[in-house]
């Protein structure tokens, strides 16, 4: 270990540390306000805090730090958005081989039916189960992230599932 | 429960292949499984990193710089000295309690202590007490002469080298110089132990003791030491503590080397003039003098 000051204060390092992690870093937050232009707003919030720390924060620990900051700055803003989340482009349906219209219509309904959906879910719900979907975490891990038990997690995540079946069932 | 559990590793990818396999024969589980398809699909906004950066950097930001403390040794001992210095200077000038008086050469002074009992100091004389003790014990110490009037109170004690006096509440006075310790009551009641004996003083009695040898003044007409007035009486005491007294009333060294200095002298000297003084010496013990600046000399008189 050198007595050198933080890397994390240097500039070239902290752009480095910037442009690796600020689109999973808007995941997270857009996971949790649904809103991109919000989700920005508390991106740039978290790494301005990170900068002005950088003297304080050890660089191992950054990235923690990062989405740790988003967490309890979302905390502390008023949400009202409505998440509506997008399909990747190249998406394949799970019948790979199946080609017929009617399959590939039916499949279509179902990916609108689930976009809606999940725009239904509470905050706490929506964001454990984006994190699951879409960034492939563990509830372990997401436990950690939000700083919350994995019983906790497990239970938003039953929530989830079980708002989404409803509603797709429903329609 | 154990459906719900089950749905909950799958979607963990915790289920092992018969549990999946048996899950695959529940109702929901079509549904469930394009629910599980179709969202690891969807994905959040893309961001455009480098712009984002750039806007990033637009903001008004400050960073806490790191403070650098250097231990720099020289000025680390610098301080420790100092503050070694002031600890101590604060402690004699602050927790010593104990204080002084002292007088140097042909000096009379008067002190008060804290009970309003007077000590008026002779020349060459110190003198100490514990200023926090005082209230409990009135105890001090003596180095040559001083003359007490002590207020009625707790025990006094003048403690000095030769010997221990003790009084309530009187005026006596106490004399300690070299080989002579005497104590004399002129009011109340004074005890004075010397050698382990303690023997009781009362008005105008005295308790002497010069060169070992233990003498008892009687009835001393009296009432108040002559020294306070400016005169120093004797009566039969050696030459030698004679010329001692001279040279602490005046600022001169007596050379006596070619005289006799264990005779007796009765008599008086004054402190406010070294010739008259001398004169009072030398003439009844048929002596004369001589004065170089701050040396008497003292010889036989060669006359008639």
């Amino acid at each position: 270990m050198t007595d050198r000051p933080n890397n994390l204060c240097e500039d070239q390092f902290f752009s480095d540390f910037y442009l690796k992690h600020v689109q999973k870093a808007s995941n997270f937050a857009y996971y949790k306000c649904g809103d991109n232009a919000k989700a920005l707003d508390l991106v740039q919030d978290a790494f301005s805090k990170i900068w002005e720390h950088c003297a304080k924060i050890e660089f191992s620990k950054a990235k923690t730090y990062l989405f740790t900051s988003i967490n309890n700055m979302f905390l502390n803003t008023i949400k009202h958005n409505k998440v509506v989340m997008d399909y990747a482009k190249a998406a394949p349906y799970i019948d790979r081989d199946n080609q017929s219209p009617e399959y590939l219509l039916e499949e279509e309904e179902f990916k609108t039916k689930l976009q809606q959906a999940i725009a239904l879910l509470t905050d706490g719900q929506r964001e454990v189960f984006l994190l699951n979907r879409i960034d492939g975490k563990k509830y372990r891990e997401i436990a950690e992230l939000l700083g919350i038990s994995q019983k906790a997690v497990e239970k938003r995540m039953s929530g989830a599932l079980k708002t989404l079946k409803q509603h797709i069932k429903n329609i | 429960m154990k459906k719900e559990n089950d749905i909950l590793k799958w979607f963990d990818d915790q289920l092992t292949k018969p549990e999946l396999d048996a899950l695959k024969q529940s109702e929901d589980f079509k549904t469930l499984e394009k629910i599980k398809h179709y969202s690891s699909q969807m994905e959040a906004p893309k961001v455009d990193a480098q712009q984002a950066l750039n806007a990033f950097k637009q903001r008004p930001l400050t960073k806490t710089e790191p403070k650098v403390i250097s231990l720099h040794f020289k000025t680390f001992f610098k301080v420790a000295a100092m503050l070694i210095v002031m600890l101590g200077i604060s402690y004699f000038a602050f927790f010593n309690n104990t204080k002084n008086f002292e007088t140097t050469v042909a000096q009379t002074q008067t002190f008060k202590l804290p009970d309003n009992s007077e000590v008026i100091l002779n020349a060459q004389s110190s003198l100490s007490y514990n200023s926090k003790t005082w209230d409990d014990k009135r105890d001090l110490t003596l180095d040559g002469e001083a003359f007490f009037k002590v207020e009625k109170g707790q025990k006094f004690t003048v403690n000095t080298s030769a010997g221990l006096v003790q009084v309530l509440g009187t005026q006596f006075n106490v004399k300690e110089r070299d080989n002579y310790f005497e104590v004399v009551c002129f009011e109340g009641l004074v005890s004075v132990t010397h050698n382990n004996k303690t023997i009781k003083l009362s008005k105008g009695k005295g308790f002497k003791v010069v060169n070992d040898n233990i003498e008892l003044i009687d009835n001393t007409k009296a009432t108040s030491p002559s020294w306070l007035k400016a005169e120093s009486t004797f009566t039969n005491i050696s030459l030698q503590q004679v010329i001692a007294e001279v040279q602490r009333q005046y600022d001169v060294t007596i050379n006596s080397d070619a005289i006799d200095t264990t005779q007796l002298f009765t008599g008086t000297f004054t402190h406010s003039n070294l010739n008259t003084a001398l004169q009072a010496i030398t003439i009844p013990l048929k002596l004369s003098y001589k004065i170089n600046n701050t040396t008497v000399t003292l010889y036989k008189y060669e006359g008639q």
